[in-house]
């Protein structure tokens, strides 16, 4: 009986110092990885350091403006290519419309068939009105607008749709 | 006892008999006590070791369980003390483009001691640093010393070559080193570093502190794109007109930010006392002398809108008043006389677009000493500005105020300040009265600076309209930039040369604001000392140098601050920008 008590705790003792031991080489080989990460870490952040200022010098505007000059030949924006608004751009005009007055405009259709935007600022302080409108198949959503006359541009356009609601 | 002893003396006795137990023997007296001792000692050992084992397993449980595993290794040669920080924080622009940078920079050293061959080691070492000489580095290591300096700052290219070179006894020390990637082009405003990255000028000597231990990069108010046009601009007028240098700068009128600021000519701050093979015969001083914000000049003609502001904001002269401009002024040995002469009676808004010096001084004599000083010190033209900068340059002006320097300061002469104290005062005229200080640091958006109301906005209108009258039909026609609607000012000065006025040297310089009719931004631009070229026909005036080139500048940098067109002769515009004193007529009817 001794016997057996002696072997199970000499068995023990040896488990025990066996894993203490693979425990802390295991240990001490994990912190010579996280030390050299963090070495590695800290030569990358440098390399990183280095090329985020490469990056500043070769995009710096002199070189660019050379680049520009060599390959794409770009000048600034003039003034006369900013100041075309929406209103500048002309409608198409279907040549049906001008001989035939019966025949509905076309845009008249398509206005027909899209929903107008429901994001009347109005409409939104009466939450019953509201509900009503973003349904998509409600008839007053899909009212067709009035239109005063017929527009000229795009600009116009929006503003009467507007004024029509 | 008897029996036991007898068993055992037996040497018949087999090995392995055991003999049956005895009888128990109880021991008594002082052998009794003495068990009763050993077995208390052995308990109270027993309880020690117990607790011991205790306090290991509670502390590998708190380890593992509490602690979650983040305790430091204490083995010392895994150690990393702290984590890489740049002594210096960074400096990036406006839109994060970066201005300056700390980078890890190795030296090269070497421990003669070490080296064999130092023969072989110089030949090799040339190979990577070709402007080194062979017999220098032969003669540093074989100095006996067990540390020579071979090269200080290598880059990333150079230290991989010397690593494969593999040569024992060759040993890199890491140093910082501060990089700026743009050069010249921010050199003044950036400044430069020293010896251990300490700031010797610009940013980097005033902002040292906050720079110093920073994590984030320090972002500037400056856009690069902007600052590269200013300076490319700059640079050709400067060249067209072979001047001596130049100025410029570009402010947010409402915020105070500065966008772009250049002085030239500039130099290198990655190597801020080494030749310039662009400014050959440039002395050093002058190419690190900060026009902007150091130099003080007398600014001429520009100044006339102070003059000008100063009247309206005192009630002293309204946009109809008239002065007398047919003859020149006679005042001591002065005379003062127009250039753009008129000889006639000028209304205040031909004053301004004619620049009329006589009628300037006129209008300032109505109004007095008392009130010009006041007013030019509360524009703070009489102070030192402050800004992100330590160079900056105090005001000249004279100490006792006589008429004859109310007379001359009407128009920019008698009194010197610098061209960063000039826009910020120039900002306040068109603003609607609200002088801010000046900054060189990002704000955040949409935020603007408590000001100081120092003119009415009544009279800031009236100064919008005035300035837009010079650009639209004086003497700054050049300066128009279609659809951005310019105003401003032309201003040329003679250079004070000795105790003299020196005829032929100039100081050319417009301020533009746009677009005028609700004020954005502000160019400052400025010649030093123009010579009139075949372009020009014979002029070196503001007129002809700085206002085609603020014209240029601004058609350049208005879609980048993303300033919309206007058509400039919309009702709305027009009605903005209309005089009240012409009530609509043409200016050559008036």
């Amino acid at each position: 009986m001794v016997k057996l008590s002696t072997l199970f705790w000499m068995l023990l003792v040896s488990t025990t110092g066996f894993a203490m031991f693979a425990v802390k080489y295991g240990v001490q080989s994990l912190e010579e990885e996280l030390y050299r990460t963090k070495r590695a870490t800290i030569a990358e952040e440098h390399a990183i350091r280095a090329d985020e200022a490469e990056w500043a010098y070769l995009t710096r505007p002199e070189t660019l403006d050379e680049m520009n000059r060599r390959h794409l030949s770009l000048g600034p924006i003039a003034t006369k290519q900013l100041r075309i608004t929406l209103g500048d751009i002309p409608m198409r005009v279907a040549s049906s419309v001008a001989s035939d007055a019966s025949v509905e405009h076309p845009l008249d259709n398509a206005l027909s068939t899209v929903p107008t935007p429901t994001d009347a600022p109005t409409s939104t302080e009466n939450p019953t009105e509201d509900a009503e409108l973003v349904k998509p198949s409600a008839p007053k959503a899909l009212a067709k607008p009035v239109l005063s006359r017929r527009p000229r541009s795009l600009d116009e356009l929006i503003s009467q749709v507007a004024a029509s609601r | 006892m008897i029996a036991r002893q007898r068993l055992d003396d037996n040497p018949c006795r087999p090995r392995h008999f055991k003999p049956p137990p005895c009888s128990a023997t109880v021991p008594d007296g002082p052998a009794k006590q003495a068990l009763e001792a050993c077995r208390n000692r052995l308990l109270v050992t027993g309880a020690l070791f117990a607790l011991v084992f205790a306090a290991v397993a509670l502390r590998i449980i708190e380890i593992v369980a509490v602690g979650g595993g983040t305790a430091e290794s204490q083995i010392g040669r895994f150690r990393i003390v702290a984590a890489p920080m740049p002594s210096h924080a960074d400096i990036v622009d406006r839109n994060g483009n970066v201005l300056a940078a700390s980078l890890d920079s190795p030296s090269l050293y070497g421990n003669p001691k070490q080296i064999v061959d130092a023969a072989e080691v110089a030949r090799k070492l040339v190979r990577v640093f070709p402007n080194l000489r062979v017999d220098e580095i032969y003669a540093k290591l074989t100095s006996g010393k067990s540390f020579v300096w071979i090269k200080r700052h290598l880059t990333p290219a150079e230290q991989y070559d010397v690593n494969q070179l593999g040569i024992p006894g060759l040993e890199f020390e890491h140093e910082e080193r501060r990089v700026y990637p743009d050069a010249a082009l921010t050199s003044h405003v950036i400044g430069y570093t020293g010896v251990d990255n300490a700031g010797f000028a610009g940013v980097e000597r005033a902002l040292d502190g906050v720079l110093k231990g920073r994590r984030e990069p320090l972002q500037l108010s400056l856009d690069l794109r902007l600052q590269y046009i200013l300076r490319e601009e700059l640079q050709r007028v400067a060249d067209d007109f072979t001047a001596k240098g130049g100025a410029g700068l570009i402010m947010d009128v409402n915020t105070g930010e500065i966008l772009a600021m250049a002085s030239l000519p500039d130099f290198d701050p990655n190597h801020p006392g080494g030749p310039d093979p662009d400014h050959t015969g440039i002395s050093l001083a002058d190419r690190m002398f900060d026009r902007v914000t150091l130099g003080v000049y007398e600014l001429g003609s520009i100044f006339k809108i102070f003059t000008v502001a100063m009247a309206l904001d005192y009630g002293t002269a309204t946009i109809t008043s008239t002065y007398d401009a047919s003859h020149p002024i006679r005042i001591g040995r002065f005379t003062i006389s127009d250039y753009h002469g008129k000889h006639r009676v000028l209304s205040v808004p031909e004053i301004l677009m004619y620049s009329s010096n006589i009628g300037a001084a006129r209008m300032a004599v109505a109004a007095g000493a008392e009130k010009q000083r006041e007013f030019l010190a509360r524009l703070g033209l009489l102070k030192t500005p402050k800004i992100e900068i330590s160079e900056v340059g105090a005001p000249h002006y004279p100490a006792k105020w006589r008429e004859v320097n109310v007379m001359t300061i009407a128009f920019g002469h008698g009194i010197s300040v610098t061209p960063l104290s000039f826009s910020t005062a120039a900002c306040a005229l068109v603003n609607g009265g609200i002088l801010r200080q000046p900054t060189l640091v990002k704000l955040p958006m949409g935020y603007a600076p408590q000001g100081q109301q120092v003119i009415s906005t009544r009279t800031s209108e009236q100064m919008r309209r005035l300035m837009r009258l010079v650009v639209e039909h004086g003497t700054g026609t050049m300066a128009a930039a279609p659809g951005y609607v310019v105003g401003g000012k032309t201003g040329t000065a003679d250079k004070v040369s000795g105790r003299h006025y020196a005829e032929r040297k100039l100081l050319s310089s417009f301020v533009g604001v746009f677009p005028i009719n609700d004020p954005k931004y502000l160019v400052l631009t400025m010649v030093d000392e123009p010579h009139p070229n075949k372009e020009s026909h014979g002029y070196a005036t503001a007129g002809w140098t700085v206002a085609p080139a603020t014209s240029r500048i601004i058609e350049r940098i208005a879609p980048l601050l993303g300033v919309q067109p206007v058509d400039e002769s919309a009702p709305e515009v027009q009605r903005a920008l209309m005089v009240e004193s012409m009530q609509g007529k043409r200016i050559e009817a008036y």
